[in-house]
């Protein structure tokens, strides 16, 4: 009878250990900047919910009102633009990326496989030369060349706008 | 730096033509500088013949890019992006911090995919290829089966990109015969055939009216329009017995050919879509065709029909549910006309790491003049969750025909549980192994073991 009372204690006291345990110190966070959604300056579209962004970004979407083609822009992989739009808006990993595109494709419900440039300036310059593109940027590389859309109603700035980006590391 | 050696390269190119003469001047004249070839002897550094060559090779190069940059500036004045607006960017956005001079080259930008892209572009590739595979182990304790390597199906995804609005997609399968259709063997065992599994030009107009013409997997259900022939796209070996193809032994018209339209239905958070096909359907049961699709020829005049619905709720990502009803006119020879209605329903949730598809479907034929309408059920329901590179799943599945079925009296009871794992060994091959049990009517039950590994390429 002792013995099981002394059990119960211990594994009592155990499951108790974490709440005296000192908090793990967290990681300083870096700093973050919010990460632009950019489209062409002649698309109508000023302001996209996050779940249209989202259908957007997986394929689920592709046609702008206006009736023009959407066509994706995304940087290439392993780029932090692309990372944060992978756990951001699409929540979900490379490889599940490129596996759900293909079966966006092989379904038909994906017109085209997005274009992937290599820099932001190239992003920028496809995105001004292509009326139906949409690409992120970080607001650095933000130009008059490109119109940047409301999410949610908000801006890249705003306290609650919802993508963001860990800042550039200074060359 | 480059910027302002470019510019002061390129200023006095044009103030003097001859520049590279003058730069030869100028080198020489520093060169025989006495100061400067004191300088030189005290510190023993001689300008050698090489680095003369370099300078000179230098300049040849920035020239050329002179030559090249006004080139292309002559001939597209508005395909470039404005750089020297870039201050005008909304100011909520503007980073506090000055614009980084970005390093990369020029060239990054790619206007070719202008939007004036309703005219045939004949200095563009159009055609893309991307291929599945599989090769598979089975054996099972049927009688006269042996444990065996097969090739499945080799499946080469064609697309292209006709237009801005339209589009071609076609599927091409190399596959092992023999064919089964409804359980008679059709065609010579270890031979490859051919067949053009889907074969569509599509026309986009927007998300609301889509289009298609040709050869199509009919909208019944979830799976058949989900995965096509990629073994590799699939979690598990195979299709759900419902799902089989036609000419493996499957009860569903599982191709037609004719005209579907599909799109959203507007209806806000719900996500509703819809997809709507007329076409030949399937050939009758009786006599047996040697293909099931009937390509080129309708037996009949009447056309099937197929209506489906299904909803995206963008609340819950991964949920899709729908219904849709077939419709089509049997015409076996030398029998009555039989009536055919397929009523399906499906609920599947499906995120990277869980999955769970639930379908159920009721095939019901009609023979004229007989007042008996025979009910084929059946449904599969499927579940699987992913743990890093390894899925393992289980489906139980059932379809229950009548012995006096019209069209498919061969089917009987087919009932079971499959479980199995399936290995992501990269992003691209899947190694799975499984095993089904398959209950029969009648008969002693089925027991299989198979090994597969499923690629894309």
């Amino acid at each position: 009878m002792i013995c099981r009372t002394a059990t119960v204690l211990l594994i009592l006291a155990a499951s108790a250990l974490p709440l005296w345990a000192p908090q793990a110190r967290e990681a300083p966070r870096p700093k973050q900047e919010s990460l632009a959604i950019v489209v062409n300056q002649s698309n109508p579209i000023n302001d996209l919910a996050f779940s249209e962004l989202r259908a957007v970004f997986l394929g689920e979407r592709r046609h702008w009102p206006n009736g023009r083609r959407i066509t994706l822009v995304m940087m290439e992989p392993g780029q932090p633009e692309r990372d944060a739009m992978l756990r951001e808006v699409c929540k979900m990993g490379e490889p599940d990326l490129r596996r759900r595109l293909l079966q966006g494709l092989l379904t038909g419900e994906i017109l085209v496989s997005p274009k992937t440039l290599a820099t932001p300036v190239g992003v920028r310059k496809f995105v001004f030369n292509v009326p139906g593109a949409i690409g992120y940027l970080r607001p650095a590389d933000v130009d008059g060349s490109v119109k940047v859309l409301r999410i949610d109603g908000h801006l890249p700035g705003d306290a609650e706008y919802q993508l963001w980006i860990p800042e550039r590391a200074a060359p | 730096m480059k910027v302002p050696v470019f510019l002061f390269v390129d200023s006095m190119r044009r103030r003097f033509p001859s520049f590279r003469k003058l730069v030869l001047f100028l080198v020489i004249a520093i060169g025989m500088n006495p100061g400067l070839l004191r300088a030189q002897a005290n510190s023993e550094k001689s300008p050698d013949p090489q680095t003369l060559q370099a300078l000179l090779d230098r300049i040849d190069r920035l020239e050329a890019r002179v030559r090249q940059l006004e080139a292309a500036r002559a001939e597209s004045p508005v395909a470039t992006s404005p750089e020297p607006q870039r201050p005008a960017a909304p100011p909520a956005v503007v980073s506090p911090e000055p614009a980084q001079a970005n390093p990369t080259p020029e060239h990054e930008a790619e206007p070719s995919e202008h939007a004036e892209a309703e005219r045939m572009d004949l200095s563009k590739t159009l055609l893309r290829i991307r291929g599945f595979g599989d090769v598979t182990l089975h054996g099972d304790n049927q009688k006269g089966d042996t444990t065996s390597f097969s090739l499945g199906q080799l499946n080469l995804f064609v697309t292209s990109d006709i237009s801005d609005k339209f589009k071609f997609l076609s599927e091409i399968v190399f596959e092992g015969g023999p064919d089964n259709l409804y359980g008679q063997p059709e065609g010579t065992r270890n031979l490859f055939t051919v067949d053009v599994e889907r074969y569509l030009v599509q026309y986009s107009h927007n998300d609301y009216f889509n289009l298609s013409a040709g050869r199509y997997h009919t909208a019944i259900g979830y799976y058949n329009t989900a995965y096509h022939h990629s073994t590799w796209l699939q979690t598990t070996t195979g299709r759900p017995l419902l799902f089989e193809f036609e000419d493996r032994g499957g009860i569903l018209p599982i191709h037609n050919v004719g005209v579907e339209a599909f799109g959203r239905i507007p209806s806000g958070r719900l996500g509703l879509h819809y997809v709507a096909e007329i076409g030949n359907g399937r050939s009758s049961r009786t006599p047996l065709e040697e293909e099931p699709v009937q390509n080129e020829l309708d037996e009949n005049n009447h056309k099937a029909v197929n209506f489906a619905i299904f909803a995206r709720p963008s609340k819950i990502p991964g949920l899709q549910a729908g219904f849709s009803i077939y419709r089509d006119l049997l015409t076996p020879v030398a029998q009555p006309a039989v009536g055919e209605t397929i009523l399906a329903a499906h609920a599947v949730y499906s995120l990277t790491n869980f999955e769970w598809l639930n379908e159920a479907l009721v095939i019901r034929h009609a023979p004229q003049g007989l007042g008996h309408i025979y009910q084929t059920p059946g449904f599969y329901s499927q579940i699987s969750r992913r743990f890093g590179s390894y899925r393992p799943y289980f489906r139980y599945q059932y379809e229950n025909a009548s012995p006096h079925e019209p069209i498919f009296p061969d089917i009987a009871l087919r009932a079971g549980p499959s479980a199995g794992v399936r290995f992501d060994a990269s992003e691209s091959v899947a190694l799975k192994l499984q095993y089904d049990f398959i209950g029969l009517r009648n008969q002693p039950a089925t027991q299989g073991l198979t090994l597969q590994l499923g690629f894309t390429f």
